[in-house]
């Protein structure tokens, strides 16, 4: 149990999904969730901490705590990205990250697309340093992914069980999706609602891929990342017909994926190198040769004027 | 490979553990307020398939009896956030002075609002499906006065 628990990665895996997770965190701020900041002009009346809020000592939100939330939060999300001092930047991301979701929930309204993303947060700081490409294996970051995966497919599975517990045993049967589509359908979904029976179908397909989840730590490894691809496109699904979006939990699950194959940096840097030609290659070779390492190739040579800036690719170079 | 010492497995197994136990009670005791331990309850409820779906608007009338619409980018108040507390506001009407509060702060030019309200269009459902019939019906309703 605490084997498959624990089960070892490569440490370029888990640099990939912090540097995901965080530039996530920072995305939401201004992107996905703006209208947390917008918070604060919502008179006070309305604010109704939730069970934590109450039990942990947080101020209301007032303009002052809500800036500085933001723009600390903001500035410590990408700074995590590079992954630098992955404890201390990962536990000041998760604890203001934190803050910020219950100030966010206690207006009256408490989403449920975020619980994998706030166990990523939560369990990265644990996963130690990673640098992007490090073929090291290690088990610190493979309990960091595992329990991530856990939490996304309880995510899936208590879904199910909370619809017994608040549907009944009927839910599949009732007319939950044809409501959905009432207050927040697409014309997609406009249209699919008029094929007969369709939609009772699409709930019984729900209820069961809930229930079935968890199957995914079981089917074969070279299963697995198909069955992941299938709740990505129920997803897709989502988005399109009631324009839900679940961005949070999309980005948690990502802790099923190799994502230590995608190299964002190193392909744009072997695309710009391409692009800048032999002539040019010829012209900065000499310059690159003496600050680049030894090992880069002509086409990285060719590049390296363009990439001056720090690389959340290539993560911190170990400093000892 | 960077292996785990026997205490660093043992402290990830208990954590493990433990919040599988919070989520577990969370889910088949907890609610809302339980947050982030709570029950994954979205579209969780269940309605007959041929009953009416409400679909919530906030909506107010300014002093030249213009009808505005007092939606999130209005007031910056989300929909689920007044659906969620439109018990409060059934039982203190006056609260809806907050929207309007919101509403000036956001369009200070605009004329003030006289009248909030809630209103909930009731649309048909038939065999699982939306008929294209409605009912509008005004759920809670605050005016000025003076």
């Amino acid at each position: 149990m605490t084997g498959w628990l624990t089960e070892a990665v490569p440490r370029g895996r888990v640099a990939a999904f912090r540097t995901l997770v965080y530039l996530f965190v920072a995305a939401d701020l201004v992107v996905f969730t703006p209208w947390v900041r917008t918070r604060v002009d919502v008179p006070g009346d309305l604010y109704r901490p939730l069970f934590v809020g109450r039990l942990l000592p947080l101020p209301t939100p007032d303009p002052a705590v809500v800036g500085v939330v933001f723009w600390v939060l903001l500035v410590a999300a990408l700074l995590a990205a590079t992954g630098r001092a992955p404890r201390l930047l990962g536990w000041t991301v998760f604890a203001l990250y934190f803050e910020w979701m219950v100030v966010a929930m206690s207006y009256g309204k408490v989403d449920h697309d975020r619980f994998g993303f706030l166990v990523a947060l939560a369990v990265l700081p644990t996963a130690g340093r990673a640098r992007h490409g490090d073929p090291t294996r290690t088990e610190a970051g493979g309990w960091a992914l595992r329990v991530t995966q856990i939490a996304v497919i309880c995510t899936y599975f208590l879904a199910a069980w909370a619809k017994f517990r608040f549907g009944g045993f009927d839910w599949a049967t009732g007319s939950v999706l044809a409501r959905a589509i009432i207050r927040r359908g697409t014309d997609l979904a406009d249209l699919i609602a008029q094929v007969p029976h369709l939609l009772i179908v699409a709930q019984f397909g729900i209820l069961a891929f809930e229930l079935l989840s968890p199957l995914v730590f079981v089917v074969p490894a070279r299963w697995r990342t198909a069955v992941v691809g299938f709740f990505y496109s129920f997803h897709l699904a989502t988005f399109a017909t009631i324009t839900i979006s679940f961005a949070p939990h999309l980005v948690a699950m990502t802790a099923f994926l190799p994502l230590e194959k995608v190299r964002p940096v190193l392909l744009a840097r072997r695309l710009l190198g391409r692009r800048a030609g032999p002539a040019d290659t010829a012209a900065v070779t000499p310059r690159s040769a003496s600050s680049v390492a030894p090992a880069a190739s002509g086409a990285v040579a060719g590049a390296s004027a363009v990439t001056a800036a720090p690389d959340p690719s290539t993560g911190p170079r170990s400093r000892g | 490979m960077e292996t785990l010492t026997a205490r660093g497995r043992a402290v990830r197994l208990a954590a493990t553990l433990l919040g599988l136990a919070l989520l577990l009670l969370g889910t088949v005791r907890g609610g809302d307020d339980d947050f982030p331990f709570g029950p994954f309850r979205m579209y969780s409820t269940s309605d007959p398939p041929d009953a009416p779906a409400p679909d919530t608007r906030i909506e107010g009338v300014d002093r030249t009896g213009a009808v505005v619409s007092l939606g999130q980018d209005a007031t910056g108040i989300r929909r689920a956030e007044i659906e969620g507390q439109q018990a409060r506001y059934a039982a203190d009407p006056s609260l809806l002075r907050t929207v309007a509060e919101a509403y000036a702060d956001r369009h200070p030019a605009a004329p003030a609002l006289v009248e909030v309200r809630i209103v909930v269009r009731w649309h048909d459902i038939q065999g699982g499906r939306p008929t294209g019939g409605w009912t509008d019906r005004t759920a809670v309703r605050w005016e000025a006065t003076g």
